[in-house]
Formats: C-alpha cells, structure tokens, sequence
C-alpha cells in the first residue's frame, strides 16, 4: 500500500510536469506510425532508418514552431491562418485537413480492430464499442481525467525498445544505416519513395501541427513560459523518434531477415516477434498498439473538429451543449461514425489502408508549411519572435523535399499506369 | 435604402466622372473618432498608387463605383493610422457581440446604402457570422453573380447589429486614436463579461482589463477561473493591477495574490493605499484553505448599545460588498463577538429596538483555523448566509459569505 502510495505520488509528479508538447509527441506514434514503420522495417530492413534523424530534426523544428506560435499569439493555427488569409484560403485548407484526418482517424480504428483481434475479439463487437467509448468520453467531458490514464499507458511505448532489444538486430549495421543514406537510385523504386513520404507524414502529421499549437494556447503558455515549453516540445520529439527506430529496426531483424516483407495484419508483426522475445513481448505489442489507438482516436476527431470549426466560425468547446455547437459536434460524431464504419467494410486491406492515410499526411504536409511559415514570419503579428535563419533553412528545406518527393512518387504512379 | 455587403464592394471598379474606369476598391475605410456608423472614404487601387475617395465625390454604388470627380483630385491615400479599415481589421477577426454575450468572427459586414446631401454614403448596418455571408466570400467571382444572389437569399442571415459589436484593440495608442472603448461589453453583468473574456485570446484579454473602469474589471476578474485570473495579472502593468485588485473583495484579492510570485505581489501592493494594503497583507498570512483564508475583512459591527437606528445608519455608510451585509455583528469593547443579528430582524424592528434584542440564537462561528470541510458543514448546518470568523480570544476578524462557498463547493464537484 506505502509502495503503491509512493508510486502513485510519483506518476502524479511526472504528469504535473509533462506538457502538450510531449503529449503530442506520445499521440505521434499512433496507429499510423506504428503500422508504418512496422511496415518500413519488414518491407525495407534498414533502408529507411537514415531518414530518421532529419526527420527528428524537421519535426523539432516544425513543432517549436507551432509551440512559439501558440505561446506569443494565443491563436490556434487555424484561427491564423483565417485572420491572415481570409475565408476562401481557410475553407480549402479545412475541407483537406478534413479529408486527411478522417484517413487518420479510420487508421486509428484499424489499430483498435487488428489489435484487439490479436486477442480473439471480432472488430464487429470491438469497433463500435470503441466509437461508443470515444465518443462519451468527450461528449460526458471526461476528457481531461481519462488523458492521464492514456498518458500512464503510452509508456507501453517502451516494450517497442524492449521488443527491439529482445529481437538481436544487427546493431553495427543498424547504426551504420541510421547515418549513411541509400544510393540515389533507391529512390527511383515506387514503393520506396511512397514508404519514404509515409514516414515523414506520419512522424510530422498535419494534424499534430494543429493540435499542439490549441494545447498551448489552451495551457494558457505565454511567451515568459515559453521556454519551458520548448524543452517539453524537444524531448517529446526525441522520444517519439527513439521509439519508431526501434520499431523499424526489430521489424528489420525479424520480419525482413526471415523474408516476411509484406504486413497485412498487425497480427503479421506481432506475431513475428512471438518466437524471438515470447508470448510476454507479444501481448505487450497488442496492448501498446491498442492503447496508442484509442488514444489517438479519442484526441483526433475532437482536434479535427475544433481546428474545422474555429477556422470557419463555428461555435466550438466541449463545454457546451449539443444544441449550442452542432455543426462541432455533429462534425466529431461523423468523423468516429464514418471513420469506424470504414473499418467494418469486409475484405479492406486495412495496413495497406493504414500507410496509405499517412502517404496523405506527407503529401499534405508541405501545404501547412508553407501557411506556418508564412504566418511565423510576419512581424505584425510575432515581432521579434519571428523564425531564425536556421529555423527557415531547415523548415522550407522539409516543404521543398516534401513537395519533391510527392511529385516524384506521383510521377512514378504516371509511368505505372502507362 | 438598400443594403450592400462588403465582400461585394471590395474589387468593385471605380470610374471617374468621364466614364473611364480607374482602378477597384480595395478597403472602406472608417474614422471612429468622428463618425463610428458611416464609412468615412473608400480606399481605391488605382494604377498611379492607392487614393482616398472620399464620399462627397460619389455619384452612385451600382455595380461598379461612380464618381463625379476626375483621378486627379483623390488624395493619394497616407499611413492608415487613425483609420479603421473594414477588410483588415474586422473582416475575418474576432469581435464581442454584446447581445449574444460571446466572441464571434466576422464573415461579412452589411452596409446601407443612403443618399442625401446630393451624394451618396454608406453606414454600417451589421455583420454576419452566418452561412450567408460565408457562402458569399467562397463562391464570389466562381459563380455568375445573378445565380449567387439567388442563392444567397435561400440561405437564412445570422446579422449582429452594429450597435451589439464591441472591438478588442490590442495596440493602446490605437485604442484611444480610434476611441474603442468596450462602453456596450462594460455594461453587462461581471459574470457574463468573465466568460466572454474567457475566450478572447491573452492579449486581447488583457486589452480589455486595460479599457474596462477598475470597479467593473475587479468584479470581472473575480468571476474568473483562477488560473486566468493569474495569468490577466500576470499581463497588466502592476499599477493598473494594483488599482484592479483595490476594488477587489479583500479576500478573492488575497487570493489572487497568494498564487502571483513573491516579487510581483509586494509589487502590487506597493502600488497600493495604506489602508488596502494592510488589510490584504494580513489575510495573505493566513493559510488559503483555511477560515481565515477565505474570510473577508469587510463587514459591519456595532458596540452592544446600538439600536437598530444606529445599525441603519451604518449600512447606509458602508462601502464594502453588499453580499456581506445579510448579517450584522455585535461586538463588545475589547472587539470580541457578543451576537449576529440577521439583516432581515433588522429592517423588520422598530427604530429605537436595542439590537442586541434582536440576536440569532445560538451564535455560530468558526476559529481562524478551521478548514474548508468545517465551514462548508457550519453553512449547511445551520443555514447560514454569513459566518464570522473569531480569532483565539474570540475577537471578530472577518466573515465568509455563502457565495464564497458556493464558489468552493463546486471547484470540488
């Protein structure tokens, strides 16, 4: 009881102190990051893990960004980018954003099917259950005491570093990997250049951009307590990162190695491990992912349907009615409806699904850049908390590789087809 | 008299008295200080720079812009300061609607179109924060603009009239050179302004605490969740703090304080009269969740001769809350607590009635120390309104009013 007094005294201590900028960076490895970099390590083995340390570095700089936003002008995003491009600009951004998190938000319930299948629970039964308990979690407004046990459980995350650890990867040429890029011609190979675009939108999602920079706002951050944020914002990134190495890197020492390149199922990688790490590491890998899941999938329809609304001028806020806010919450029940209902489809290839939303979320990824840089840059409305020249460097570096790669991939699709 | 919408003026060509077009509008400008109904000029792009076309030289609005005037004579148009712009600083931004008591965006803005004086004007008649007039901005130059307005009358108008709108002006010098004085918001009840305030963002926030007068903005501020409350203190100069936080309830001041860093409070108080600040640096010494804590210094006592007269008399000098009023005290020389005597008994008695015959039995009260469970429980105990609070030698220090507890109650639900 004294332990368990103790320990609870402690978890309280460290959620006191955990900010938006980890929580975000905790949701990032949601269903779609984990399905994709399972599936990049068991499609590609190593080849994808050099993209991981620019990407950290585009993804640090991309949420500092946000973060700076939130805490100088105490506006979401979406709110800026109306009040500084008008209606027409903000309406198109919002219909894609949209459509790119309802992919995301259907992914998150393909986590919840494949995982809890892993235990023998038919998505029939699972799928609506979950929507049902996503969508009074928010509606009752038990939002705020159930992300803390959501927070606790993320940290099933670490079983992906065990799990990696426990699956004897080839470190020495991990490492080697993680520095040296492939030959240019790597990327002349269309599911390469399409996994690689997957990475990047699932680690730098749209929508986490967007999220992060409410929660600030919604923390109250002002610019005094802005550098505590930064430093919450940095090493929620690191550990995001340092989890979806390590799950490329056991998905590459176990799938790829043993020639099972193609995941289907999330019942595929896990059950890869089960003869390396044994049964415990593979409950583990079901439990995380399901957590992850329905985590995601309680802060994205929510997220969508705040950043939707503000942006356009609907009443929004969990704090009022339904008759008060329709167009929100008829917006957020859609999205768990619609986004459940995809997943009941029979005979979907749901991974394939999974990646594909977060190919999406790359693809849309440089168009809110270009919207944050231009926004971050204005001195009218930052002063002299405009981007450095490094930050600048590194952030229109990530639109135009970003907008490179989509072309390219979309150019790949072309010679395809003919 | 008819109606015009900004997002159809915007663009709209602009021909000079010879026919020939010059360029297209590009803002409406207004001049709050001297007119805050009427568009003061409209602001034209022209191919020799942007000018002011002030409204003397307009011959009719109709499709297009006619003047009867030639290029040369519209001024060409200098910094905007001291001028309210339509498109920049109201379309698409936040503004108060005071009749709805909340924060809406703008998505249009409808004007009248007046003719008088020989020339044509045009005042402000709402906005929209409707669909109509979202619908109208997305489709605008897709959609022939005969099918447009057909549509657009299908569609139900959400109109806030001009005389509902109050601005946020977050720059100070603008502030007083546009003269945006939240005169509609400072009207309302503190509690709805407190949640109106609530969803403005922090410097729009602190905007208003800087224009609202210090009485409204303590009773605002004291309707606020704590942590906005820190924060909106946090932002303020410490002098204007120090002037919001003097009309504050002693004990919601002592609060507030208590959560500010050491430095900013005594910087606050210094600020502060004597007298204010004595009263709060004592309750600040007491433990928060404790009677003393929460108690307020502010209350009416009389000696044990006085009568209800004498009583009368006092209330109608006293300056404290009125919520601490529903109970009178009794106190003898020494300042100890000798009966409560409910407000009620006292406007009932006679003129000349000792009040001391008028006491509530039995006299409850609670020691500085007792904690919140024990005051909430004396309150529902014994239905009380007001309770003193007596130190150790029984002297009367304060009271806790029933509001207080409410307050307290439901942080806890």
């Amino acid at each position: 009881m004294k332990f368990f007094k103790r320990w609870k005294i402690r978890l309280l201590l460290f959620l006191a102190v955990v900010g938006p900028g980890f929580i975000t960076a905790n949701v990032d490895n949601d269903a779609g990051g984990i399905l994709t970099y399972s599936s990049a390590g068991a499609q590609f083995g190593h080849l994808l893990l050099w993209t991981m340390i620019p990407v950290t570095l585009a993804l640090i700089v991309v949420q500092e960004m946000c973060a700076r936003m939130g805490a100088v002008t105490g506006k979401g995003l979406s709110d800026l980018i109306r009040e500084e491009f008008g209606f027409r600009v903000t309406f198109f951004m919002m219909i894609g954003i949209l459509l790119t998190n309802f992919g995301n938000v259907v992914t998150e319930f393909i986590g919840i099917a494949t995982s809890l299948e892993l235990f023998g629970l038919s998505r029939y039964y699972t799928v609506p259950v979950c929507c049902l308990i996503v969508w009074l979690i928010v509606v009752k407004g038990q939002y705020k005491s159930v992300e803390k046990v959501f927070l606790a459980a993320s940290f099933f995350y670490v079983t992906y570093i065990f799990a990696g650890v426990l699956a004897h990867p080839a470190w020495k040429e991990a490492a080697i990997a993680t520095i040296q890029p492939p030959a240019l011609s790597a990327f002349r190979n269309q599911a390469y250049l399409f996994m690689v675009i997957g990475v990047v939108g699932t680690t730098i999602a749209p929508w986490m951009q967007f999220y992060l920079q409410s929660s600030i706002v919604e923390k109250g951050v002002t610019k005094r307590g802005y550098p505590a944020s930064r430093l919450d914002v940095i090493t929620g990134c690191v550990f995001t990162d340092i989890v979806a190495w390590f799950i490329i890197v056991a998905c590459a020492a176990t799938l790829y190695v043993h020639g099972f390149r193609d995941i289907r199922y999330a019942a595929d990688a896990a059950q890869a491990l089960r003869p390396l790490a044994g049964d415990y590491a593979y409950i583990l890998f079901a439990v995380g992912l399901f957590n992850a899941s329905l985590f995601a999938a309680s802060i994205l329809p929510l997220s969508t349907a705040y950043t939707v609304c503000e942006g356009l001028g609907f009443e929004s806020g969990v704090g009022m009615k339904f008759g008060e806010a329709p167009v929100f919450y008829w917006l957020y029940t859609l999205l768990i409806i619609a986004g459940g209902a995809v997943v009941l489809i029979p005979g979907l290839p749901l991974i394939k699904l999974a990646v594909l939303s977060q190919v999406v979320n790359g693809v849309v990824l440089p168009f809110v850049l270009i919207f944050m840089l231009l926004l971050i840059n204005k001195k009218s409305l930052m002063g002299e908390y405009v981007n450095s020249r490094m930050f600048d460097v590194v952030a229109w570096g990530t639109t135009i590789i970003m907008i490179v790669l989509s072309l390219a991939w979309f150019w790949t699709l072309r010679g395809g087809a003919t | 008299m008819s109606e015009i919408s900004l997002t159809d003026l915007l663009g709209m060509p602009v021909v000079d008295a010879t026919g020939i077009r010059r360029g297209r509008v590009r803002e409406l400008a207004m001049i709050p200080h001297d007119d805050t109904l009427h568009v003061a000029s409209l602001i034209v792009r022209t191919k020799t720079g942007d000018r002011t076309l002030p409204f003397t030289s307009l011959a009719s609005i109709n499709g297009e812009v006619q003047t009867n005037s030639a290029e040369s004579a519209w001024p060409l148009s200098g910094d905007a300061e001291g001028l309210f712009l339509l498109e920049r600083d109201l379309l698409d931004q936040q503004i108060i609607d005071v009749h709805g008591r909340k924060v809406v965006r703008v998505n249009d803005v409808d004007l009248y179109r007046e003719l008088g004086q020989g020339h044509i004007s045009l005042k402000v008649a709402s906005v929209d924060v409707g669909p109509r007039g979202a619908i109208r901005r997305l489709l605008k130059g897709v959609v022939p603009m005969s099918a447009l307005r057909k549509l657009l009358l299908q569609i139900p108008q959400r109109p806030i009239p001009w005389e509902f709108v109050d601005l946020v002006e977050t720059d100070p010098a603008r502030r007083v050179k546009l003269k945006i004085s939240l005169e509609r918001l400072s009207k309302l009840h503190p509690a709805d302004i407190a949640d109106i305030v609530e969803d403005l963002p922090p410097d729009e926030r602190e905007a208003v605490f800087e224009t609202l007068n210090e009485e409204v903005a303590a009773e605002t501020l004291e309707e606020m969740d704590p942590k906005v409350q820190k924060s909106i203190v946090e932002s303020l100069d410490s002098d204007r703090a120090a002037e919001i936080v003097e009309e504050m309830d002693p004990d919601a001041a002592a609060d507030l304080l208590g959560d500010l860093t050491e430095d900013h409070t005594s910087q606050i108080l210094q600020e502060m009269a004597p007298a204010d600040r004595k009263e709060i640096t004592e309750l600040l010494e007491y433990g928060e969740n404790t009677a003393a804590g929460r108690m307020n210094t502010e209350f009416v006592a009389l000696g044990i001769n006085a009568s209800a007269q004498d009583a009368i008399e006092t209330l109608r000098h006293y300056e404290g809350g009125v919520e601490t009023l529903s109970t009178i005290y009794i106190v003898d020389s020494q300042g100890t607590l000798v009966g409560a005597v409910p407000l009620a008994k006292l406007v009932l008695a006679t003129p000349l009635t000792p009040l001391l015959a008028l006491i509530q039995e039995p006299l409850i009260s609670a020691p500085e120390g007792a904690n919140d469970h024990d005051v909430a429980e004396l309150f529902d105990k014994y239905n009380l309104l007001m309770l003193p609070v007596v130190d150790d030698h029984k002297k009367l220090t304060g009271v806790i009013t029933s509001d207080d507890v409410i307050s307290l109650l439901r942080a806890k639900l």
